[in-house]
């Protein structure tokens, strides 16, 4: 299961330091064009999120999709799908990891990428 | 720069389905403007022809060569203006840079778009197409995602009430009820009729939504020399104002995902080009694909402090009668809204709004008038700022 040791990465301006999420050709802060890849971290909290429940074709889950922003301490945010069991359990602050997963479909072709999840999964309870 | 004025104007009805091709739409938009210019005879110096989704929608490209050859203007040159669902105020820019620069005096742009032949889920992924393809795209995200996050923050931050949200939906209802070329104008709603509808990307409701739309919309645009000397009978509509700025492409970039900074920048553009003030305005057409965003829009425009949109809708100050007329037409939620034409389709019913001819929904003294077009969501904003010479 090499796939679960994949890090979320941010592109770091060897310039002016910004990190930037996604990667860009010239630097937002700077136009710097030299980036040093960086680690986003292991925990983010979540800002605000939806959920959609017309998702677009290619989405193979079941609806609602979820969907959310997520900021990193180091103030660079995602977005991303949010691989929540429970409703209740979206809130804004929640303390969320990425998470590799397959994404959609697009044009017939699988697309993968981080979603997020509860840093403290609950385990659920013997009936 | 030489003065650019509006001399003619003209659109289809809003529908889904419209009959007819692409091109019956926009030919139609295009003749009743050429008709109201009162320029039938007339050869024009160029046409831009706004559309987002020709090659997608109407499997037809090079679009603005057969609008061309449609409206017997051969040999005028032409081109397709596509910038997302802002493709019709950019061609009014592109026009007015044309004419104030003297390379043209006489210039149609028409706006056309239609949405109803492909299935609504392919629409919503198409149109999911302007977010960022790897960052927001792949990841499943939608416009109405885009709305539903936007609206889930700004609760947090300002307090928004679901009664202020729906409000919005009431007057644009309402006042689309009065607009017989309106796609929704059979349908009004109530603060309980929103409140209630199907949830499509929570907190976001059916009502909360522009719909899928058919439609064309065009004017004629002019030096205001060449309008004198053609002997234009109705007012004359100058564009006083113009402005546009773009912002990060993902919505998380921004410097608060909750402010549109492209709409404060591009509307400080456009007022201090037209040397005008947020409070000189009697009527907006603002870009309302869903609710909450005229709410942030008619604050970022200047129009209301941070945070008290959704109190002034509610309170009727953006009402025909209000302080400021915002989306008279019904806006993008009753109007409708067909990408391409949408543009055009706002600035078409302010020129009504500034000559005195919008019947019903006719906004009393209006003297200046406001538009905003989207290209994206809040990546790029571009406003018209238009005066009753």
């Amino acid at each position: 299961m090499s796939e679960e040791k994949k890090k979320m990465i941010g592109f770091k301006c060897k310039k002016c330091n910004r990190i930037n999420y996604p990667k860009r050709a010239r630097c937002l802060s700077c136009k710097g064009t030299e980036f040093e890849e960086v680690g986003l971290g292991e925990e983010c909290e979540l800002l605000t999120y939806t959920q959609i429940y017309n998702p677009p074709a290619g989405y193979k889950g079941d609806p609602p999709l979820m969907l959310g922003i997520v900021q990193f301490p180091n103030g660079v945010r995602a977005l991303g799908q949010l691989a929540i069991d429970n409703p209740k359990d979206l809130k804004i602050g929640a303390k969320l990891r990425p998470v590799w997963g397959m994404l959609r479909e697009v044009s017939g072709k699988e697309v993968f990428g981080f979603k997020f999840e509860l840093a403290k999964k609950q385990t659920p309870k013997l009936k | 720069m030489k003065d650019v004025v509006i001399i003619g104007c003209g659109m289809t009805k809003f529908a889904r389905p419209l009959p007819g091709s692409l091109m019956d739409i926009a030919s139609e938009a295009s003749l009743k403007a050429i008709e109201d210019a009162g320029v039938g005879d007339r050869d024009f110096d160029a046409l831009y022809f706004a559309n987002m989704c020709s090659g997608e929608f109407a499997h037809q490209t090079a679009a603005a060569t057969a609008l061309v050859d449609e409206l017997g203007l051969i040999p005028a040159p032409t081109h397709r203006i596509e910038n997302g669902p802002a493709g019709g105020a950019t061609a009014i820019r592109e026009a007015f840079a044309g004419i104030a620069s003297g390379m043209y005096d006489l210039v149609l742009v028409t706006g056309g778009e239609k949405m109803s032949t492909v299935p609504g889920a392919v629409v919503t992924d198409l149109i999911s197409t302007m977010l960022h393809h790897e960052a927001e795209y792949a990841h499943g995200a939608t416009l109405p995602g885009f709305a539903g996050m936007l609206t889930r923050l700004y609760i947090e931050r300002y307090g928004l009430t679901e009664n202020q949200l729906a409000a919005v939906a009431v007057k644009n209802h309402e006042n689309g009820s009065k607009n017989p070329y309106a796609q929704l104008s059979h349908k009004r709603c109530t603060i309980e009729g929103v409140k209630d509808s199907v949830m499509i990307a929570d907190p976001i409701r059916m009502y909360h939504c522009c719909p899928v739309s058919d439609g064309g919309a065009s004017v004629v645009v002019c030096s205001a020399e060449k309008a004198r000397e053609l002997g234009v009978k109705k007012p004359l509509i100058k564009i006083a104002g113009l402005g546009q700025a773009t912002d990060t492409h993902t919505l998380q970039e921004r410097e608060d995902p909750a402010v549109l900074k492209s709409v404060q920048l591009a509307s400080r553009q456009a007022f201090k080009m037209a040397g005008l003030k947020a409070k000189d305005i009697d009527a907006a057409e603002v870009h309302d694909a869903f609710e909450i965003l005229e709410i942030v829009e008619s604050e970022d425009a200047g129009f209301f402090p941070k945070g008290e949109g959704g109190k002034a809708a509610e309170e009727g100050k953006t009402a025909l009668d209000g302080e400021i007329a915002i989306n008279p037409s019904g806006g993008l939620k009753a109007r409708g809204h067909a990408l391409g034409a949408t543009g055009l389709a706002q600035v078409v019913e302010l020129v009504w709004q500034l000559r005195g001819e919008a019947g019903e929904r006719q906004v009393k003294g209006a003297k200046n008038a406001f538009a905003l077009n989207f290209g994206g969501f809040g990546d790029n904003s571009v406003i018209t700022v238009l005066r009753r010479v």
